[in-house]
């Protein structure tokens, strides 16, 4: 029953490598036996595992005693499960995994004397993981690209909207009872203190709200939901989660993401571009900046809108006139009179990217 | 109040919700304690009296919580009432005002349908549940609350689905939202939270090594919303580097009869959207339209099939259906298309919690507990936009409730609201094994998003999003019996 898996590597030259033992585990008779994990020991590992759940879940001790092998130890179990978290392959690619130390990978093979054989192995094993980590990136880089489309894709939806708006309004005169086929009003235009995401024709009704309402502000980074912002924090008191954006210099391995999210501005931004002139020198675009901590109830850390990450800056715009970086150094309590002071600071001239054309154009 | 002593609220005990924990699947369970400060499920298990008591008080603001219901909330340290009014009592006033209004939500779901209904009852309940809650401010669990109740209120005016006429939301149904508002809510959601693109891009990563070497590839969208999750899929095609290149794609999306998001001139405006994108990137593509009756049965004739082409079925179910014909709509779709041999069906949809509750009270806990988790992880990402929240709540979320609660309403009694994947397997699909670049990109998207995501793998085909310890959403993929990949 349990026979090598390889009959090419047992070289010629080769003594009979496994012994069966009496608890049925299969040996190897170099100097320092080695169990060989035969395909019957490992379809029965396999299956304790997913009894208990799968490899992530599943631990040595519990796997030993759910096998109830005997002669397997826990050190037998332990780099047999890592290898298997590590590829969930199939056990001929890993012949033997009782490593315990690196020098005891120089006999893993059945050839355990032959030391080309125990380069091979270790190559194996460096390739196995060498290609995890290749596939993960792959997957990073198509799911950004993925975003991306989707992005864009949302984008052209947005801009048809904003388009349709503002024939609408320009057709009835005001943005109120709307006599086409909607049933209702849309809440956000008739919603004067929003920031107008879709419905810029109201952009003219911003002048009018000074600097207590901070829905006013636009970010760059989100058409939409800056514009959403509590016009009081109360509800949030006592409730300071972590802003996945906050920490986002923490985020390590994925820098990434923060291009991604630069594109992502860029597509909103884009949608934008129908607006009117007049008003964009006023109501620009910001970059919302990230201030490190986030203050629940005030004001000021409502101007983080969405707590952009700090990369957020006009780098991978195409239009460059944003100063993310003037950005960051502002400093974080701004008061009431902010969004006038906002307004005029606004990424300088950046605002509207007018008549920009998609970065994915 | 004389009613409230006809009821017997100690039939069920609240016990059962523990039994959450020892899910098969391993250790994702439901530790209620864990699920929101508000509330200590384990020491709601109170008896008779003291709900009476509760009801009582509940319903009279002005009632001090006295002794007997300290009992109740031993466990439950911020309640007692000397440490009211101490500096936590922003806090503790919040968390009896939360605990308030989840008695109040269980009393009048236990009116509505326990063993002793009552339906005056109930609605007196809903009444004042209303008048202190609003959908538009409040905590989360305040506005989870308005949202419940307008569902409740819903299921007892026998509307039986998403639409109530107008009350608290202003219009139950979603042809009453303004298209720029959904559109701006499903921009938001997006977002804001990893909900859409988890669905979206675990079935386009399956579907994309499933039709890896094919060369025409027609996809059946259940309900294609904006045609968001296709744009992705384009791109994914046109970039693809193994097998024939670029096949050319085909999507036919389900319309139905009647205005809103799925009527035929949406879903065609739509079209001409992917239409579009498709040029723009050079993906060989036509789109077409499958108009289903009133009665929303699907009948595979009425598709057009292509010899050697990879058919696939996707179903995403995570976003709100108005109609409370949804059930058998989807039921029927997916029994007619599994009838031509697809090579794929991608389902995604609402993870509720385990099987094993029956009744509709465990239902609705349960169903009170997923909603609750689905606020928290909004507003754990983005604390301060409110606004952004509360529209998203009320285009989807509220809809998506008062669904659910329909839902589980209309099978009560009936033994278990099995989820759709279960229904595949039953109906003899085959799962298909998630790949490990699937479940690492959902890792890698999650990674964008708060901390509290998570996704897990279950059983092998299906994936799951899940915020903290609560399972939200179920990605699965499936292959009708015959076919061979």
């Amino acid at each position: 029953m349990f026979h090598p898996k390889k009959p090419s590597t047992m070289n010629s030259h080769e003594r009979p490598m496994c012994v069966q033992g009496d608890s049925g585990l299969v040996l190897t008779t170099d100097p320092k036996p080695r169990l060989r994990w035969t395909v019957e020991l490992h379809e029965r590992f396999v299956d304790a595992v997913t009894q208990l759940g799968g490899p992530d879940k599943a631990t040595p001790k519990t796997i030993m005693r759910v096998m109830g092998v005997k002669g397997l130890t826990l050190y037998h179990l332990k780099s047999h499960l890592q290898k298997f978290r590590l590829g969930k392959q199939p056990h001929k690619e890993f012949n033997d995994h009782s490593l315990k130390d690196a020098s005891s990978l120089e006999l893993q093979r059945n050839n355990a004397s032959s030391s080309g054989m125990m380069g091979r192995s270790m190559n194996e094993m460096q390739m196995e993981v060498n290609r995890r980590l290749h596939e993960q990136l792959e997957v990073q880089r198509h799911l950004q690209l993925r975003i991306e489309a989707q992005g864009k894709y949302m984008q052209t939806i947005l801009e048809k909207a904003c388009q349709t708006l503002a024939g609408e309004n320009m057709a009835s005169g005001n943005y109120k009872g709307m006599g086409n086929h909607h049933q209702s009003v849309p809440e956000i235009s008739g919603m004067k203190e929003f920031g107008p995401l879709m419905n810029f024709p109201s952009l003219q009704d911003l002048n009018i709200y000074g600097g207590d309402h901070l829905e006013l502000q636009q970010s760059i980074d989100r058409s939409s939901i800056d514009a959403f912002l509590p016009n009081n924090d109360t509800f949030l008191m006592g409730k300071k989660r972590p802003n996945p954006y906050n920490n986002s210099n923490g985020k390590g391995p994925l820098i990434w993401s923060d291009d991604l999210r630069l594109q992502e501005l860029g597509t909103a931004a884009s949608s934008l571009g129908s607006q009117d002139d007049p008003f964009k020198a006023d109501h620009q675009i910001q970059i919302a900046p990230l201030s490190a901590d986030h203050r629940g109830n005030d004001i000021d850390s409502v101007s983080d809108i969405y707590e952009t990450k700090p990369i957020l800056s006009g780098e991978a715009m195409a239009d460059k006139k944003f100063d993310a970086a003037s950005k960051l150094e502002r400093p974080s309590p701004r008061r009431a009179a902010f969004s006038n002071e906002r307004m005029n600071t606004v990424i300088s001239a950046g605002g509207m990217p007018q008549g920009r054309s998609s970065p994915f154009g | 109040m004389a009613m409230v002593m006809d009821l017997d609220f100690s039939g069920y005990s609240y016990s059962t919700t523990t039994t959450i924990t020892t899910s098969t699947e391993g250790d994702q369970g439901c530790n209620w304690n864990d699920w929101s400060p508000v509330v200590d499920w384990e020491a709601l298990s109170g008896d008779q009296e003291d709900f009476h008591y509760l009801i009582d008080s509940m319903m009279d603001e002005n009632v001090v919580l006295h002794q007997p219901v300290r009992s109740i909330h031993e466990g439950y340290n911020r309640l007692s009432p000397d440490t009211m009014m101490t500096d936590e009592e922003s806090n503790s006033t919040e968390d009896s005002k939360g605990l308030r209004l989840i008695h109040l939500l269980m009393a009048a779901a236990e009116a509505l349908t326990g063993a002793n209904k009552c339906r005056e009852l109930a609605r007196v309940i809903l009444v004042r549940l209303k008048e202190l809650v609003s959908p538009l401010d409040g905590t989360n669990m305040e506005r989870l609350a308005a949202y419940f109740a307008e569902a409740l209120e819903g299921l007892l005016d026998g509307a039986g689905g998403g639409g109530g006429g107008k009350k608290l939301l202003g219009g139950g149904k979603e042809e009453h939202h303004h298209q720029t508002d959904v559109l701006a809510a499903f921009q938001l959601l997006q977002d804001m939270s990893p909900y859409v693109k988890f669905g979206h891009f675990t079935a386009n990563q399956a579907i994309i090594e499933a039709v890896a070497h094919d060369r025409r590839v027609h996809i059946v969208d259940y309900d294609i919303m904006e045609g968001i999750q296709w744009a992705s899929l384009m791109q994914a095609l046109v970039s693809r580097k193994d097998g024939p290149p670029t096949p050319h794609l085909r999507i036919t999306a389900l319309s139905r009869s009647g205005s809103g998001r799925r009527s035929f001139c949406t879903v065609q405006e739509t079209g001409r959207r992917l239409t579009a994108f498709a040029a723009s990137i050079g993906q060989p593509f036509s789109f077409h339209q499958c108009r289903l009756d009133a009665d929303e049965t699907f009948k595979p004739s009425s598709l057009k099939l292509v010899r050697g082409e990879a058919l696939v079925i996707n179903c995403m179910l995570h976003l709100p259906h108005f109609s409370y014909r949804a059930s058998d709509s989807i039921a029927s779709f997916l029994t007619g298309s599994k009838t031509l041999n697809p090579r794929l069906i991608t389902l995604v949809e609402e993870e509720m919690g385990p099987t094993g509750e029956t009744g509709f009270m465990g239902r609705f806990m349960d169903s009170l507990h997923h909603y609750s988790a689905v606020y928290d992880s909004l507003e754990a990402g983005f604390p301060m936009q409110g606004r952004a929240r509360t529209l998203v709540e009320r285009v989807f979320l509220g809809p998506r409730i008062s669904g659910s609660l329909a839902r589980i309403y209309r099978a009560r009694g009936e033994g278990d609201v099995c989820s759709w994947g279960t229904w595949l397997a039953m109906v003899g699909c085959r799962p298909i094994n998630i790949s490990f670049a699937n479940h690492c990109q959902a890792k890698l998207l999650l990674g964008l998003y708060d901390d509290g995501y998570r996704v897990e793998e279950l059983s092998n085909n299906k994936l799951v999003l899940g915020w903290k310890s609560r399972r939200l959403l179920s990605a699965s993929i499936w292959s009708s019996q015959d076919s061979d990949l």
